[in-house]
């Protein structure tokens, strides 16, 4: 045994062992997340089930298995065990949603395996996407036009008739929206200016009467053009508004439900698997692209993918040049004494500040300070409204920024050091100053170690919530920070985050269970959009490593 | 004893120590150098004729490179470096406060011991001094680049991946890559210290053959540890020894009948 232990394997054993349990963690890790986050999108069987109530009834219903967990019976009330005769020591129990949000109290509700009586997936149960109150779960038994029926269940081509009418609807609703979101806002956001540019005049004691009667004749001008596409938009709705289904729901109710609302038909029951696999796409591609709906617990998070990357890079901008020029002046001006000593341990010691503390800092100072003198010198005539004096996307970089300051800094030092100095000394014998020695050779020799600095910046900074919350980020944006009026980047603007929508969605949201899967997959595609941005600045810096390969022979 | 070469040193030979100014490219005036507490330079006075490869020659620590490095202010880097007496250039104090440093390595150039090419393109390489001082003309730059690569005897080698990472030549092509980033910028002296002592014998005999060239446009002062080369390449040479100038003479002279005994027991072999 001692010999063995002599031989050095034990240590090479717990050194290989120390790496395997990292990996399996890493790994592990990201099946976890992805498995249960991209499983929401896969189409569930949908299940008809009667089953077995305390007063003897049994009760009908229709919905997917969200959950299947075992529980101990003693857990259960007795009158629930009596009336399932449990002998067992443990139970299991079905979560299912079964949507209908309008007629029931609860979209999610819990059964007792051993008291489903009957259990059946029927081809012809369809789940109804809707743009308000969530799924709808039922036999489709119409279809209806102005309130005529026009085809019913069974017709020859009643899918397909269905289908057209879905995407007519669909393709209304898009219009309306680009019209809402495109014109319309247009002139509101120009009617806005105006009413700042009166009273921006009005500040200056030039609102003359000329000046007023423009002002008029513009805003009437907006104005007229706002009733143009008013009724354009209300014309579109109209259209939507006027087909319907007809479903017979879980009661065995009939009930109509506006073509205007949905969104989607599907029969999962029906689906191959290349049609499951084709509708998982499909899924996936609407959560990417697709704006949140019903307080962040449908739709999809383009916004927040959008908030994230923008805000990133915006801090990426901010802090390379700050943190580079600030490591050159550290290594390359400043005295080699104990005060550099101390300011380069201080900035060594900024990063581990705890990050919710910046987050008040940025409030503190950024936001209420800079943004508020900034408001008072720029944009006197919003006030009381804040303008840069509310958080906002820019001040969130900035204080990410700053948060990253220190690893951009380290990084660049390190990088400095390396720099062979026969090539300091090279460029200087010919002539070139020791600025002109730092711009030509000494920083493009050091952009792989800047790159490194800012991969990791960039890997703090995406995962970083809590400063945000003080700093700009709110659980819904109402626009992106990014859009088609001039100046077309609007860093004054809230934004929404992949980080914050992770915590909004799971802690916040009012409907908990629905919520669950979506916090998976918001934080498989938190770890894809860092994932992603890491690999971009990697492949950067492979390349200038390339590019500026150290003289060693 | 050492044989010199007498192609090198056929020159007709110059009283050092009475030069003519016009004859003169540098004087050295009294110089003391100290790191620190400590003395590295201890009074050393000559002359450095125009046109004529000279010769540092001396053991390890013997404070030729510190010398060579304080003709073009190298040492100004180290900041414990302190510097007392003269260098003169056309009779201007290079040590006064009122010279410019960068244009004063402009018209004194270096080569270092390693060959340290820049990570850009040969081409970038060669014009990298005359893109400091502004020039911008394509044409005034290529035409750079064809003659001092002509002058560093590169210029068939890689007259034809001139866009080519610096990186991809050999030591030897590097190291005269540097020569030509040098002499590029037409300095009138040309320093080099052990330009040749990370190199092979065959790199090495290129470069020593370019050196006897270079004489005819530029001065060259030439630091080495190799008795042979200095004999081989230099005009005239100087030892030092523990910080002093020992002796000054007509390589020559020097090797064949030096007049001091430390010089005689260098060169013969017995220390160093």
């Amino acid at each position: 045994m001692n010999k063995w232990f002599r031989t050095g394997k034990p240590w090479i054993w717990l050194t290989a062992g120390a790496v395997s349990v990292s990996l399996i963690a890493v790994i592990g890790l990201v099946i976890m997340i992805g498995w249960r986050g991209l499983s929401f999108f896969w189409p569930s069987a949908i299940h008809e089930m009667d089953v077995l109530q305390a007063d003897g009834s049994t009760k009908h219903i229709i919905g997917e298995v969200y959950d299947t967990e075992t529980v101990p019976t003693t857990r259960l009330p007795q009158s629930m065990i009596d009336l399932a005769q449990i002998e067992s020591e443990t139970v299991t129990r079905y979560l299912m949603k079964i949507g209908n949000r309008e007629y029931v109290p609860l979209d999610f509700t819990w059964v007792l395996e051993s008291l489903v009586s009957e259990d059946t997936t029927p081809a012809d149960l369809a789940v109804i996407e809707r743009s308000k109150d969530g799924n709808f779960y039922g036999r489709i038994t119409a279809l209806t036009e102005n309130g005529e029926v026009i085809a019913r269940q069974g017709d020859a081509d009643f899918r397909e008739l269905m289908y057209q009418r879905v995407e007519r609807a669909v393709e209304l609703n898009l219009q309306a929206m680009g019209l809402q979101e495109g014109e319309i806002s247009s002139i509101n956001y120009q009617l806005n200016e105006l009413e700042l540019e009166r009273r921006r005049l009005q500040l200056d004691d030039q609102l003359t009467e000329q000046a007023i009667a423009d002002l008029q004749a513009q805003r009437e001008q907006l104005n007229a053009d706002y009733q143009v596409y008013e009724k354009e938009l209300f014309e579109l709705r109209e259209q939507a508004q006027r087909d319907a289904l007809l479903v017979k729901d879980f009661r065995g109710e009939e009930v109509k439900v506006p073509m205007y609302r949905v969104l989607d038909v599907n029969f999962p029951n029906d689906m191959g698997f290349f049609a499951k696999l084709a509708h998982f796409f499909q899924q996936l591609g609407k959560f990417v692209s697709e704006d949140p709906r019903e307080a962040n617990t449908e739709g999809g998070v383009f916004p927040a993918i959008f908030g994230t990357v923008f805000m990133v890079l915006l801090m990426s901008v901010i802090v390379t040049p700050f943190g580079v020029v600030a490591a050159v002046y550290l290594h390359e001006y400043a005295g080699k004494n104990s005060i550099t000593k101390l300011i380069r341990i201080a900035v060594i010691n900024l990063a581990g500040v705890p990050s919710i503390v910046y987050g008040v800092f940025g409030l503190g100072f950024f936001v209420y300070m800079v943004g508020g003198s900034l408001d008072q010198i720029f944009y006197p005539e919003a006030l009381p409204n804040p303008t840069f004096g509310t958080p906002g996307v820019l001040w969130s970089a900035v204080t990410l920024a700053i948060l990253t300051l220190p690893v951009v800094i380290v990084s660049t030092e390190e990088g400095l050091a390396r720099i062979p100095s026969t090539l300091r000394e090279g460029s200087l014998a010919l002539g070139a100053t020791k600025w002109e020695t730092i711009w030509r050779i000494i920083i493009p020799m050091a952009s792989p170690a800047i790159m490194t600095g800012l991969i990791l910046a960039v890997a703090r900074a995406a995962g970083e919530v809590a400063p945000l919350m003080l700093v700009g980020v709110v659980k819904s944006a109402p626009m992106l920070p990014v859009d088609g009026n001039f100046p077309y980047f609007h860093l004054d603007r809230k934004f929404m985050h992949l980080g914050f929508h992770i915590y909004d969605v799971g802690f916040q949201s009012p409907n908990v269970e629905a919520a669950r899967p979506l916090v998976y997959a918001t934080s498989f595609l938190l770890i894809t959009v860092i994932v992603g941005l890491n690999l971009t600045a990697i492949g950067v810096r492979n390349h200038l490593r390339e590019k500026y390969r150290s003289l060693e022979h | 004893m050492i044989s010199v070469n007498p192609t090198t040193t056929n020159a007709e030979k110059l009283d050092l120590a009475n030069l003519a100014p016009e004859q003169t490219a540098l004087s050295i005036k009294n110089l003391d150098l100290f790191y620190g507490e400590d003395q590295a330079l201890y009074d050393i006075s000559m002359h450095v004729p125009k046109n004529r490869v000279t010769a540092f020659i001396g053991p390890s620590g013997c404070g030729k490179s510190t010398l060579l490095r304080c003709i073009n202010r190298m040492n100004d880097l180290v900041e414990i470096c302190k510097v007392k007496g003269d260098i003169e250039l056309h009779g201007k104090n290079i040590y006064d406060k009122d010279v410019d440093v960068a244009a004063l390595r402009r018209r004194i150039g270096m080569v270092f011991q390693r060959p340290n090419p820049f990570p850009k393109s040969i081409y970038e390489n060669v014009v990298y001094g005359l893109r400091l001082q502004g020039v911008k003309d394509r044409r005034v730059l290529d035409e750079a680049v064809e003659t001092s690569l002509r002058g560093a005897a590169l210029w068939d080698e890689v007259k034809d991946r001139l866009n080519a990472s610096a990186f991809s030549l050999s030591g030897g092509q590097q190291q005269r890559l540097v020569i030509a980033r040098s002499i590029a910028i037409e300095p009138e002296i040309l320093l080099l210290d052990e330009p040749t002592s990370a190199l092979d014998p065959i790199s090495t005999l290129t470069i020593e053959e370019l050196i006897t060239d270079l004489k005819k446009k530029f001065t060259v002062v030439i630091v080495t540890h190799n008795m042979q080369q200095a004999a081989r390449v230099s005009d005239q040479t100087a030892f030092l020894y523990m910080g002093k100038l020992i002796e000054y003479a007509d390589t020559d002279t020097l090797f064949t009948t030096p007049s001091e005994k430390q010089t005689e027991d260098y060169i013969t072999g017995r220390y160093g």
